[in-house]
């Protein structure tokens, strides 16, 4: 890795010309990157801030009309909302807290050499490579009462955990689980075999225990990498719909995205669905930044 | 982890690679049932109870290709003994094949395959690219607000898509973007941006800032620097940001389903479509999912060395 | 007009960006698009106008997406007056939208022009093509008939075991239930989860109307209604005593459904007779061939079909299904628009729809004793086909359809409420909604 550091190959001669400089060459690479995602990411945002305070539908051609904050104030009020969000902690604490335990799990087993890890590590990452929705309804297939070969397996009889509106929410995350804990298995991974061989090695030397060495070697330098694992699959929790809305219509596994779904594409109400929306992204925004702040101190130590 | 005594710690890999195989393979079932599922009889599929013995055929994918309607009685006897092999299973499977004039009318799966194929891998292509100019103009040069400006590219993909896609709907008719490859490459590029500058930005962090100064004394500029020098030495977290975001890009459906009607559309809003009349056709659902996996699987695969080696992120301090 | 001028600014932001790459695809012209949801009858669709492409050399493509997506999809594309579909068939409750907000063609004239109100059977003019109810002005013509009916298991049925059991049990014949008190005696006759055999399969999907669909049925038919389409008035209709009778019928037919029975429609349902789970089975009629082929359905030979039994009051109703074709407004083709309907609507054209498998409406071809016989479910058909009633077609159905989605699901899946007080907060709901768009002010 480090061949590089003292002979450049072929270096061309010396000339006064430095090529452009330092600071035009940072601009150069990173303003259109800023550009691009200001014009395409956040104009659309402004866009929906502006209609978050009218009475907009799309699907009409009356005018509309400003009204201010009434459709936070309403959103805000609504008991139904707050159901939503309920949910939605629910299903985001479960499936998280599931994959990372899976994710975490599976690296710390595959950790070591032994024959075709490429292969079987590939393997395990199959469930993410593929669609939401053709993942949700394939495990639709899966959990039926009838014709699914879960119940056979884990013999629930009649018993349908996606059907029945206790569980139901508990059968989307199972489903999220399995489509993403190969991602933190992944990050894992990755950081667990950056940990240098030589701290094992020391442990080893100084009889620590196994929990010892798990505690005080493995986790803290795995920790960042959990931790932007942990920040990713919120956000992607928090936002999940696909997966969820092909799965189950009931309302116990109606998360914030399908509800916001709904107002914006069953009930045209625009306007209010771009200030759930807003709601929805001030959350996020508070949560990734705790997560964020935490990680910087992490990273410090 | 304990490395104890030889002996233990032997028997103790020895039990976790075990383990792993295990939950590799209870991992695999469900991907297990789909690919069966795709060489199933359409009324195996969904058989109670399942079915998980059974004579394979190759139907699900003649009928992944063809454009076909359900049959109310068998075809005469004539018409099926002058079929081609392939037309026979889908008479068998109790369907026909649609024709103009005499050539079988192709499904659209084809042109939206291409049209995946196209736009997941130019918009990889551009999301890196940007990705890594300017996560090394992060990790090298110091700016005000570094961290907000970073948080601010995070935050982008924070977005519930439903916020966008209304005024990214209207935005995109009035500059005549829908249903154009270029309107998806761009929204994919837009979304995996913030994902590949911190995953770069991470990796860059890790090179060592000598190298490129060793060759700045030996007369590089910097821009040559950075493609001689730096650009190599990142191969491998290119790589890994390569595979998630072509990943995502891959299999994204909600805009594709919105952004796109005929000319541009992706497979992954047509391949849950498959349904005859009045029974979900699982098999040939399969069939396209199956097929639709290959491509980002196997480059997973060739890249797995590079996958491993390259999402550190910049989170581990050597 | 701020509204549009910000649009202004962004396109030309990304105008630049995109200029070099949006150069306008021509050799288009000479051909028409038509949108509808994925389904068999779109695939007969395509195969029928590719014999109108031979006679006038004008290619037509009939896209398709997924039911699912279906109306999000068309709502997306018409509010933004997209021209990307020159036709759409579309359900029957998008005329109000469709007609108020300008997104179809008036089509009267071409109704007066072509007598189309005398060739097509009326219930399909009012639920397909007029719009408001009784104005004599057009938006769509027919083009699949739909309503929902019935498939039967005949062999359980006619089982001389079950049918002595069974009048030893209710004290009446075992047959084709005359009403719906004894469709609900039969479906729990049959209904025992021990021998994994369930007694009926019904709609229970409420992503978009299907669930609505067959709670309307029972409501109908039961003697209620969903209040009165031409004033508004909901309040004392849609919780009369009847409504919730029948609302309250559908809740207690829940019960004999197969487990897991909760996301249920057309599929689902077909699936309950071909994997021998139900004895009868709720669903559309276009959803039927699959049934009547033994490659699909193994029972094929053992399955009958009828028409929605009368309410034990007399009332006779099926829930309308089906789609009429409108032309987009924003459409720059709709002179050849307007030449594919004169085509379509043609006698021979209906005929050989019939014959593909498409549900024509043409009174001429239903009537004809060759469509009755040609399939075991024609007959059913064609009798559930006059008795049809639809739900609200206002601009605002989705509001509404969502709101009584809501409410009804909890009830009749997971039994919270009585049917009273969910019919009682769904007037609520949809009074709110009517006083949004002031539908009371006259």
């Amino acid at each position: 890795m480090s061949t590089l550091s003292t002979q450049p190959p072929a270096p061309p001669r010396r000339t006064a010309n430095r090529g452009i400089s330092d600071l035009a060459l940072r601009n150069l690479f990173i303003i259109p990157t800023v550009a691009f995602l200001i014009v395409f990411n956040i104009f659309p945002l402004i866009y929906s801030l502006g209609y978050s305070f009218t009475d907009f539908a799309a699907n009409q051609n009356r005018p509309w009309q400003f009204v201010g904050i009434q459709n936070y104030r309403e959103l805000l009020a609504d008991e139904q909302i707050w159901t939503n969000f309920v949910i939605t902690a629910k299903y985001v604490i479960v499936s998280v807290a599931g994959q990372m335990l899976v994710g975490f799990g599976l690296a710390m087993l595959l950790n070591r050499a032994f024959a075709f890890k490429g292969l079987v590590t590939t393997l395990l990452m199959l469930p993410m490579m593929m669609s939401a929705a053709v993942v949700g309804l394939f495990w639709q297939l899966l959990y039926s009462p009838s014709w699914g070969p879960i119940n056979y397996i884990v013999g629930l009889g009649d018993f349908g955990l996606l059907s029945d509106a206790d569980t139901a929410l508990y059968a989307v995350a199972i489903t999220d689980i399995w489509m993403w804990s190969p991602f933190v298995m992944l990050l894992s991974l990755a950081g667990l075999s950056a940990v240098p061989k030589h701290l094992y090695e020391a442990a080893a030397i100084d009889r620590a225990s196994g929990w010892y060495t798990f505690t005080r070697i493995t986790l803290p330098l795995v920790s960042p990498l959990l931790l932007i694992a942990l920040i990713f699959r919120t956000m992607e929790a928090f936002k999940t719909f696909d997966l969820a809305y092909v799965l189950s219509v009931q309302p116990t596994t109606e998360l914030i995205s399908i509800k916001l779904y709904r107002l914006a594409f069953q009930q045209w109400d625009t306007g209010r669905s771009c200030a759930l929306a807003y709601i929805v992204l001030i959350m996020v925004l508070a949560i990734t930044n705790i997560y964020v702040k935490y990680l910087n101190k992490v990273k410090e130590r | 982890m304990a490395m104890v005594r030889p002996a233990r710690h032997a028997a103790f890999n020895r039990a976790a690679i075990s383990a792993v195989l295990v939950l590799t393979v209870v991992f695999l079932s469900p991907i297990y049932w789909i690919v069966s599922t795709s060489f199933k009889a359409r009324a195996v599929a969904t058989s109670v109870p399942p079915t998980v013995i059974f004579k394979p055929e190759v139907t699900p994918y003649i009928k992944l290709f063809t454009k076909r309607v359900q049959l109310t009685t068998d075809v005469n006897k004539e018409t099926y003994d002058a079929a081609p092999w392939w037309e026979k299973l889908v008479y068998d499977g109790g369907e026909r094949i649609l024709k103009v004039g005499d050539s079988p009318q192709l499904s659209p799966y084809p042109s939206r395959f291409e049209n995946s194929l196209i736009i997941a891998i130019t918009s990889t292509v551009l999301a890196v690219g940007l990705g890594t100019f300017t996560a090394y103009g992060f990790s090298r040069f110091k700016m005000k607000g570094e961290d907000d400006m970073l948080f601010f590219i995070l935050s982008t993909r924070m977005l519930p898509p439903v916020v966008v896609a209304i005024p990214m709907f209207l935005m995109y008719r009035a500059v005549g973007l829908t249903d154009t490859h270029i309107g998806l490459i761009i929204m994919y590029v837009a979304f995996n941006l913030s994902f590949s500058v911190w995953l770069m930005k991470g990796f860059m962090d890790e090179i060592p800032k000598e190298y490129e100064e060793a060759a700045l004394v030996d007369g590089y500029t910097r821009l040559q620097a950075f493609f001689k020098i730096v650009l190599p030495e990142a191969a491998t977290g290119i790589a890994a940001t390569a595979v998630f975001c072509f990943i995502t890009a891959w299999n994204e459906y909600a805009f594709a389903l919105m952004l796109t009607s005929r000319n541009a559309q992706t497979a992954p809003p047509f391949i849950p479509a498959q349904v005859g009349s009045g029974l979900i056709d699982w098999t040939t659902i399969a069939a396209g999912s199956v097929l639709f996996l290959l491509p980002v699987a196997l480059f997973t695969f060739l890249l797995r060395n590079h996958l491993l080696r390259g999402v550190t992120f910049g989170a581990i301090r050597k | 007009m701020l509204r549009r001028h910000f649009l202004f600014t962004t396109a030309g932001a990304a105008l630049a960006l995109s200029g070099a790459f949006t150069a306008p695809v021509s050799a288009a012209d000479q051909e028409l698009n038509i949108f509808w949801a994925e389904w068999d009858p779109a695939n007969y669709l395509q195969e029928l106008v590719n014999d109108f492409t031979k006679e006038s050399g004008i290619k037509v493509t009939v896209s398709t997406t997924p039911w699912s997506d279906f109306q999000t999809k068309t709502f997306a594309e018409l509010n933004a007056k997209g021209d990307s579909y020159d036709l759409i068939v579309g359900d029957s409750q998008w005329l109000g939208v469709g007609s108020e907000q300008g997104h179809w063609v008036d089509l009267t004239d071409f109704f007066t022009k072509h007598d189309l109100k005398n060739k097509f059977l009326p219930a399909t003019i009012s639920g397909y093509a007029e719009y408001p109810a009784g104005s004599n002005k057009f938006w769509a013509i027919p083009l699949e008939g739909d309503v929902n009916g019935w498939a039967y298991r005949k062999d359980w049925f006619e089982d001389p075991k079950e049918m002595t059991a069974f009048k030893a049990k209710y004290g009446y014949d075992l047959g084709v239930p005359k009403d719906q008190k004894q469709l609900r005696d039969i479906a729990e006759f049959f209904n025992r989860p021990d021998q994994k055999r369930y007694g009926v399969a019904l709609y229970t999907d409420n992503s978009y109307d299907a669930m609505a669909m067959g709670v309307e049925q029972t409501i109908f038919t039961s003697g209620g209604s969903l209040g009165d389409y031409a004033s508004y008035k909901v309040d004392g209709v849609v919780n009369s005593k009847e409504s919730v009778a029948g609302l309250q019928a559908y809740h207690d037919l829940f019960k004999f459904t197969p487990p897991g029975w909760n996301k249920a429609f057309f599929a689902e349902n077909n699936q309950a007779i071909t994997e021998g789970l139900a004895a009868m089975s709720m669903n559309f009629f276009a959803f039927f061939p699959a049934l009547a082929n033994p490659k699909t359905n193994p029972h094929a030979a053992a399955t009958g079909f009828f028409a929605n039994p009368p309410g034990v009051g007399g009332a006779k109703f099926a829930a309308l299904g089906g789609q009429g074709v409108s032309v987009v407004s924003y459409s720059k083709k709709q002179d050849l628009a307007m030449k594919f309907l004169e085509w379509f609507v043609k006698d021979e054209t209906q005929k050989k729809w019939a014959n593909l498998g498409g549900y024509t409406c043409s009174k001429a071809v239903l009537t004809s004793p060759e469509f009755l016989k040609a399939t075991p479910y024609n007959q059913a058909f064609y009798d559930s086909m006059s008795i049809v009633r639809d739900f609200w077609a206002t601009p605002e159905y989705a509001e509404l359809l969502d709101q009584l989605n809501k409410r009804i699901y909890p009830f009749v899946i997971s039994d919270k409420g009585t049917a009273q007080e969910v019919l009682d907060s769904v007037v609520k709901d949809w009074t709110a909604t009517f006083n949004k768009y002031n539908r009371y002010k006259k």
